[in-house]
């Protein structure tokens, strides 16, 4: 008896000091719930905290292709030219700029009485350095693309500059929104340092990084454009769904990107809460290998078109959220034309199956990565060619090994893809990115990914020639040719556009999604 | 002691060295080209290349392994090739927050394990036994990422206690670090239940009894140190899991760990920061076994080890 009551105390003591620990936790917990309510809704707390789904590679605006670094970047650093909320080219340290007819000089007039973050004057001089770095540093090759086309950067005074190309290229005037200018102080002197602390002329400059937990910056109070802002941000990468909603509903985040999907209901309930749809320029697709039998014929593939239907593809998949692809390359593109959708029509896509002799369909493969989005979505596709007979065989790969799979073929002779559900986003202002690496027969794996291997010498031509003119009509008369005659081939089973979706406190001011998916927070302010 | 230690931790070296060999090879084996990742889909071969010869890859594999293992002897663990951030730097910045968590998780792992199987045993069919043993059996069968879940909706989202995530301030470590132990804590509860059970039995037990001693000395001091050894086993096991294990934990709670570190740089075909994680959970997990072995001597003094 003895000896159970001796446990049967500590046995009472555990539990009383279990209730303890809750009871004085509940204390703190208490002010911290008022501490997280207050943030959202007094409107005095100038710290505005934004929850993204992955890490940031690097702060070096010369070395990035991530959205996500990108995003930060923007808070920090500005380009001659910047872009607006429909992902547009806007000037932004540029006031003005011009290119010429043969689309070979670009002439900019520099806004005035612009600062860096470290004191220094931004003048013609500032941009060349930054231009000089991009084209000259071997390590950042990647993301010279148009630059290693300049033959000369001409400094007329200290607010002209005109840069000079040796052949056209479309993409260019893009390429000057992601060449963001850094102080010259900071390439001069210590190049090592700019991937973690870059110095630019934007409206908020670097404080601190701890890699992998947070990103903060601060307001810069000598910003060329006057308004109000919050005094700090602090971007953190959450890349669990479930935590980033928890953090928009308990206010630790005021904005989280992407919203997911399947906790849109529970979010648009929460009156703190604004739900942000934006029509993106990331188109899905499967494309379709068209040199490989049965493929090769145009009227399979329109078939496989006709077969798919594109409404349900958006609500299985898309949860309903979506558009269809209507073109080659989705709305928010510069130069978009609408095309004549392949309506779902099984009849139709029997009918050409039979006229190119398989009326009795074939087996089919389809590629794919492990992401469980992918997946479904080869589902959907396999479900709806199973209508017209067509028995797809779905094969699940990891990205890296994919991508072996893909890129590894030096030949379209040697390529195995027969099909591949994928998706690709450019720009919205560079259609030459959303064209030329997917249907240019240049751009053939492991050169390109034009992973259709599709080859058709007019578009070819266009393609070359669109990019040497500078005049905007003659480019959408050329994209127009481009868009209807690809559209019409069907290279790709042309699915649907994503809508980008995004979450707020309802307190959050002047931040926006662009189509890319990149947060601007150039006049972010909390009501 | 001082001998035996000393020999354990020069046996490291050439383990070590063989396991750098492995890391090394293995991970050059993943199929996944880190210069098409690091390019990009639009990237044209000639870019690819470009960054192939600059990120060393062109090299033959042993020429690489070569370089890779005089930068090592230096003390160089490499420059990531993702983010071009010297390796040591992106780990100073992670190391210590996860071995923080890893340590409070083990924390709570054996005091509570402990707790619950001392008072199962000692209650054994009774109620806090039944209820014990079904929070042990709950513990194992939650999935981490479940429990992490659950955690954030009660405690952060519906109570507002603790936060979300990150690693901020100490509060920050309390969902994380008990989603991490609670798989532990439930099976030190169960081997700690049923070794003290078995010891309860022994007849030396029964002789401490029998002369009177007190059950609060017989337990702890009697039975539940010799029940341990068992215990030591496993959580010493389970601690080196927990190093490199706690990756769908820190996913979860957005913690700045190095599991989630090591997940990245896996599916970006990043060799070096792969590469140097591995080997050091490999020398985590040496020096966790060199501790539990010292610990079995410590707790039954009839283990000692010759050198």
């Amino acid at each position: 008896m003895r000896r159970v009551n001796v446990w049967k105390m500590l046995f009472v003591a555990l539990v009383s000091a279990i209730l303890l620990a809750g009871c004085s936790s509940e204390e703190s917990g208490g002010t911290s719930e008022k501490e997280n309510s207050g943030k959202s809704a007094s409107g005095k707390d100038q710290e505005l905290v934004i929850a993204v789904n992955e890490n940031f590679i690097s702060m070096d605006p010369h070395n990035t292709g991530d959205t996500n670094s990108n995003s930060v970047q923007t808070a920090m650093l500005e380009g001659l030219l910047g872009s607006d909320e429909e992902g547009q080219i806007i000037p932004q340290l540029a006031e003005e700029y011009s290119v010429s007819d043969d689309a070979l000089e670009y002439s900019f007039k520099l806004r005035q009485g612009v600062t860096f973050h470290d004191g220094e004057s931004f003048n013609a001089e500032a941009v060349k350095t930054s231009f000089e770095r991009i084209m000259n540093d071997e390590s950042l090759r990647l993301n010279s693309r148009g630059f290693n086309l300049i033959t000369s950067i001409d400094v007329i005074d200290d607010y002209q500059v005109k840069v000079t190309l040796k052949e056209p290229y479309a993409g260019m005037l893009t390429r000057f929104v992601s060449a963001k200018i850094l102080s010259p102080k900071l390439i001069n002197d210590s190049s090592g340092d700019i991937g973690k602390t870059p110095v630019g002329t934007g409206p908020f400059k670097f404080v601190e990084w701890v890699q992998g937990d947070h990103l903060t910056v601060e307001r810069f109070d000598d910003y060329w454009n006057k308004a109000d802002r919050v005094k700090k941000i602090t971007y953190k990468p959450v890349p669990e769904n479930g935590s980033r909603v928890a953090m928009l509903k308990t206010g630790e985040a005021h904005v989280i990107y992407p919203a997911p999907v399947q906790n849109l209901k529970e979010l648009e309930s929460n009156s703190d809460v604004e739900i942000h749809k934006i029509p993106s320029t990331i188109a899905r697709y499967v494309s379709i290998n068209t040199m490989k039998e049965p493929y090769d014929d145009v009227r399979i593939r329109q078939a496989i078109n006709y077969a798919v239907n594109k409404e349900a593809f958006i609500s299985v998949v898309n949860s309903g959220y979506g558009l269809p692809l209507d073109s080659i390359i989705p709305s928010k593109t510069q130069f978009y034309s609408k095309q004549e959708t392949y309506d779902h029509n099984i009849e139709k896509a029997k009918e050409l199956m039979k006229e190119a002799g398989f009326e009795d369909g074939f087996n089919a493969e389809i590629w794919g990565n492990t992401n469980s989005d992918t997946l479904k979505g080869m589902q959907f596709i396999q479900q709806q060619l199973k209508e017209i007979g067509i028995t797809v065989e779905i094969k699940s790969m990891e990205e890296g090994t994919l991508s072996d799979e893909i890129y590894g073929a030096q030949t379209p002779e040697e390529a195995k893809v027969q099909m591949w559900y994928v998706s690709w986003s450019a720009y919205p202002s560079d259609t030459t990115n959303a064209t030329k690496p997917l249907f240019s027969s240049s751009s053939f794996p492991p050169d390109g990914a034009n992973t259709a291997y599709y080859k058709n010498d007019d578009v070819d031509k266009w393609i070359t020639e669109v990019n040497q003119t500078a005049d905007p009509d003659k480019q959408a008369e050329i994209y127009s040719n481009i868009q209807s005659t690809i559209y019409k081939d069907a290279p790709w089973i042309f699915l649907g556009v994503d809508e980008i979706l995004a979450g707020s406190r309802s307190n959050v001011e002047g931040v926006f999604i662009s189509p890319t998916g990149g947060i601007n927070v150039t006049d972010a302010n909390l009501k | 002691m001082l001998q035996y230690i000393l020999k354990r931790i020069l046996e490291m070296i050439p383990i070590l060295f063989i396991v750098s060999i492995l890391i090394f090879f293995f991970t050059h084996l993943i199929p996944g080209d880190p210069a098409r990742l690091v390019a990009g889909k639009d990237a044209t071969l000639e870019e690819v290349n470009i960054i192939r010869a600059e990120l060393g890859l062109d090299k033959p594999i042993w020429d690489q392994y070569i370089t890779y293992m005089s930068n090592l002897f230096q003390g160089d663990l490499g420059t990531s090739l993702k983010t071009g951030l010297p390796v040591s730097e992106m780990f100073a910045d992670r190391f210590m927050p996860s071995i923080y968590l890893t340590f409070m998780s083990m924390g709570w792992a054996l005091v509570l394990g402990l707790l619950i199987g001392t008072l199962s045993a000692v209650f054994k069919n009774k109620w806090p036994d039944y209820l014990g043993m079904v929070t042990a059996v709950s513990g194992i069968s939650m999935p981490g990422f479940w429990l992490g879940l659950i955690l954030i909706q009660i405690f952060s989202v519906k109570l507002g206690w603790f936060p979300t995530g990150g690693a901020e301030s100490w509060k920050s470590y309390i969902l994380p670090s008990l989603t991490l132990g609670a798989g532990i804590m439930s099976m030190l509860a169960r081997f700690t239940r049923s070794s003290l059970l078995e010891t309860l039995r022994a007849d030396f037990i029964r002789t401490g009894r029998a002369k009177g001693l007190k059950e609060s000395v017989v337990i702890p001091k009697h039975a539940l140190r010799n029940s341990l050894i068992p215990v030591v086993t496993i959580a010493g096991l389970q601690f080196g899991f927990l190093l490199g294990g706690s990756v769908v934990v820190e996913t979860v709670f957005s913690f700045p760990g190095m599991g989630r570190l090591l997940i990245d740089s896996i599916a970006f075909r990043d060799y070096p920061v792969i590469q140097a994680e591995l080997l050091l959970f490999s020398i985590e997990f040496i020096l966790v076994n060199l501790i539990v072995d010292i610990m079995y001597s410590m707790l039954n003094p009839k283990i000692r080890y010759v050198s």
